[in-house]
């Protein structure tokens, strides 16, 4: 039991150390040149060679190790340091974390130095001008991810492409990416357009990066939510997985179409330009464009005021005024014309609208169809009409009133 | 106001009633049609007449003011017969006039030489005169002589009968003495109407004496009362430029005299009236052509209306004492009668022996 016992916990043991051993195996840079007041970051670790100070012919340099933080600022680390052989070793210790920086070399403005650094999964390193204050924290990634359709109505049977983009909107690199574009039901997929997504995506950069396009066919009618793509990438400075999902477009799948009647309609005047007075003529075209009939048909002229209806073929009925044409059905490619006269009562510009309504097989259609515009300009004596009534009246009774007492003052003087 | 009554008999008396209706219109043809009567006073005229041609004639004289008496057409210049036609149709006169309301003065207007004017207007002013205390006067106008000698002694008898009759004056009118006034004798007819016309309208205006402060009806009575009761009326106007002198001289003189008359010699009284701006009326000037006037006949009456604008027209009324016209008239109406008389007596002498059928007297045809 005992023997158990230790052997299991030497295992446990052995797996620990494999373990760290892999996730935070030493990181070194040898003969670094570091500038006075320069430094040089580690993740969010930042060495900065702080002072070089000069005694007759020793020179002392003093390095400081720094924290950054997602908020910007910074936190000087406690190192200890020593010097062995006049060389400084500067170190800092925290946990598994180790960093040690050891002079090789200094003159009054450079300093040569050895970094090791232990327990830090090191992603991110770089030498950086200005120290400290210029250094960046590195934050964790995050993707967003867009998923669109080229199309949302569509029927069975029609070809979607759907594109699948990502930005990185974090502030750390995101990692190890892989997608999954997401497969909808009532979907087929056809085929894949581009794959080639990179694995990595820097942060920063305002523009999506193209990851996956692919083409699917609608199989089903019905309205869908389509299932989002999604992405898992890490982050090796925060040792973490992530996961993004991206939108869900909504496609409407129509039901195979059903072939029904199309009535084509035109309305043409006889004259676009008449006189106040005159009659205009308009045939109105109907055509069945299809080779299903159209049933229940209604033709109802729409015109203004200033037009007075006054005549037409033998089809029109006058209902409510109003001249109306009514059929049963109107057999596959069936054609007619039939022909209006109007008259123009009032001057002005306006045009004649011919409404069709009727069932299509499936539906009850309505189609309206507008002519050109027509001109009704003063007839030749309409200028008179243009004066109100008492203009006219004024003196009609003027003149009978003098013609009255012309009369009757005749008649006085007459025996 | 006054109330005047304007009676207008036979022919002549119409039309020269209806030239003063017309003149009161403003004178025109078409007058009536736009305009009313300028009358000063209230004015009814009432035309008399056998003859209903003679009354269809006039234009404006209201068809209710003709009278119409009916004796089929005139009455032919006989006087014995007009004098019984209006015994015959008194009542109706009388009645249509008393009809017309209250007078305070009335004009007779006629000829003195047709039938029913001469005959009806002596008549009238007696029973006029006699029913009534306003003055009536007659306005007459004496024939042409050369027309005849009916005409002629017509003219002496209603003169005379008139004179009789009780009027309050005669105002003569003499077509022969006006026969400038036009070319031919319709014009001259004409002429003469109008004339008479606007003397009447001016006097009418003077009586007034609402309209005239100076003279009014009493002068005028007055006026028409002195004399032999014989009057004329003389008037003139001026042209803008000649002098308020040379104006009243002109209205005294032949020339503005509706009769002949040597007023100077023959004037018993007068009443002369001014009407016009006042630039024009001196009154030096006026009263320097009365002052001589009245040294020469006796009593003027002056009257003077002032209108600013209006060139100057004078009016004057003169009675006369005696008349060599008249005389001579009547010397030649005698020789008339007489000449009417012998062919008279020559016919009934003819009638008694002379005549081809007196030859058959006593017998009998033969058969
Ligand atoms: N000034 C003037 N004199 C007229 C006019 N008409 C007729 N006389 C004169 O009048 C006289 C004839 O008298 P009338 O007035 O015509 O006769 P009357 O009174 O109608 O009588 P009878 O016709 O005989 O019944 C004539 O001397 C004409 O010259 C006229 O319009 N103006
Ligand atoms: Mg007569």
């Amino acid at each position: 039991m005992r023997v158990d016992h230790v052997v299991r916990c030497n295992l446990i043991l052995i797996i620990i150390l494999i373990l760290s051993i892999s996730t935070a195996s030493a990181f070194n840079r040898y003969d670094e040149n570091i500038y006075k007041g320069d430094g040089y970051q580690i993740n969010n670790y930042f060495i900065e060679v702080f002072s070089i100070k000069s005694y007759e012919d020793n020179r002392l340099l003093t390095i400081n190790i720094y924290k950054l933080k997602s908020d910007g600022t910074y936190e000087e680390l406690i190192v200890t340091r020593e010097i062995i052989s006049n060389k400084k070793i500067t170190k800092y210790q925290d946990g598994i974390v180790e960093i040690i920086v050891k002079e090789k070399n200094c003159t009054s403005t450079i300093a040569t130095v050895d970094i090791t650094a232990l327990g830090i999964d090191v992603e991110n390193f770089q030498p950086v001008k200005g120290g400290v204050l210029k250094a960046k924290f590195i934050g964790e990634p995050s993707l967003l991810l867009t998923k669109e359709v080229d199309k949302t109505n569509v029927e069975i049977g029609d070809t979607i492409r759907v594109t699948i983009k990502a930005k990185n909107v974090g502030t750390g690199p995101a990692k190890g990416i892989t997608l999954n574009h997401g497969t909808t039901p009532g979907f087929t997929f056809k085929s894949a357009i581009y794959t080639t997504y990179p694995e990595e995506l820097a942060a920063g950069n305002p523009d999506y990066t193209q990851m996956y396009i692919y083409e699917m066919e609608a199989a089903q009618s019905g309205t869908f939510t389509l299932i989002p793509a999604t992405v898992t990438y890490y982050c090796s400075t925060y040792d973490s997985e992530y996961t993004s999902n991206s939108n869900s477009p909504v496609i409407t799948v129509a039901k195979e179409a059903v072939e029904t009647s199309i009535l084509e309609l035109t309305v043409t005047p006889d004259k676009t330009e008449l006189r106040r007075g005159e009659k205009v003529t308009c045939t109105v075209s109907v055509r069945n464009t299809k080779d299903v009939p159209a049933s229940t048909i209604r033709l109802d002229m729409i015109y203004p005021y200033n037009l007075t209806y006054e005549s037409g073929c033998k089809d029109i009925k006058i209902i409510d005024n109003k001249p109306v044409i009514q059929e049963s059905v109107y057999g596959a490619r069936y054609e007619n014309e039939y022909d209006y006269t109007f008259l123009a009562n009032e001057v002005g510009i306006f045009n004649i609208t011919a409404k069709v309504s009727y069932k299509d097989g499936v539906n009850n259609i309505i189609n309206e169809t507008t002519s050109d515009m027509i001109y009704v300009v003063e007839g030749e004596y309409d200028y008179l009409k243009e004066y109100p009534l008492y203009v006219y009246i004024a003196p009609i009774i003027i003149i009978s009133v003098i013609a009255g007492w012309l009369f009757w003052r005749r008649n006085q003087f007459k025996m | 106001m006054l109330n005047i009554l304007i009676v207008g008999a036979g022919q002549c008396g119409n039309r020269i009633l209806d030239s003063i209706n017309n003149k009161a219109f403003g004178g025109g043809r078409f007058s009536k049609y736009y305009s009313k009567q300028k009358f000063p006073s209230r004015v009814e005229t009432i035309a008399v007449n056998t003859a209903i041609n003679d009354l269809k004639e006039m234009q404006y004289t209201k068809a209710k003011d003709r009278l119409h008496i009916p004796h089929l057409h005139g009455v032919g210049a006989n006087r014995i017969v007009g004098k019984q036609c209006f015994i015959d149709n008194k009542d109706l006169i009388m009645r249509t006039i008393s009809e017309r309301g209250n007078f305070d003065v009335a004009f007779v207007i006629t000829s003195s030489s047709g039938g029913t004017g001469s005959s009806f207007s002596p008549s009238l002013i007696k029973e006029l005169k006699n029913e009534y205390d306003f003055p009536v006067y007659g306005v007459v106008i004496l024939p042409f002589r050369e027309e005849g000698t009916i005409y002629l002694q017509n003219s002496a008898f209603c003169l005379k009968e008139m004179h009789n009759s009780g009027t309050d004056g005669i105002i003569l009118g003499d077509n022969q003495f006006l026969k400038y006034a036009g070319t031919d004798i319709q014009s001259a007819y004409d002429g003469i109407n109008s004339m008479v016309a606007e003397r009447m309208l001016f006097l009418l205006e003077a009586l007034d004496s609402e309209m005239m402060m100076v003279t009014d009806l009493g002068d005028f009575k007055t006026v028409m009362s002195g004399g032999a009761g014989i009057a004329t009326i003389g008037f003139a106007k001026g042209d803008g430029n000649n002098s308020i002198k040379s104006i009243i001289q002109e209205s005294l003189s032949p020339n503005g005299l509706l009769f002949s008359s040597n007023i100077y010699e023959e004037g018993s009284r007068a009443m002369i009236i001014l009407r016009g701006d006042r630039k024009y009326l001196n009154i030096d000037d006026i009263s320097g052509q009365i002052d001589k006037l009245s040294s020469h006949i006796g009593h003027v009456f002056k009257g003077v209306i002032i209108r600013s604008g209006e060139i100057p027209k004078v009016l004057s009324v003169i009675t006369l004492e005696n008349t060599v016209e008249l005389e001579s008239l009547y010397t030649l109406a005698v020789e008339a009668i007489q000449m009417e008389k012998e062919k008279h007596d020559r016919m009934a002498l003819q009638k008694e022996t002379g005549t081809a059928f007196s030859k058959i007297d006593g017998l009998e045809p033969q058969y």
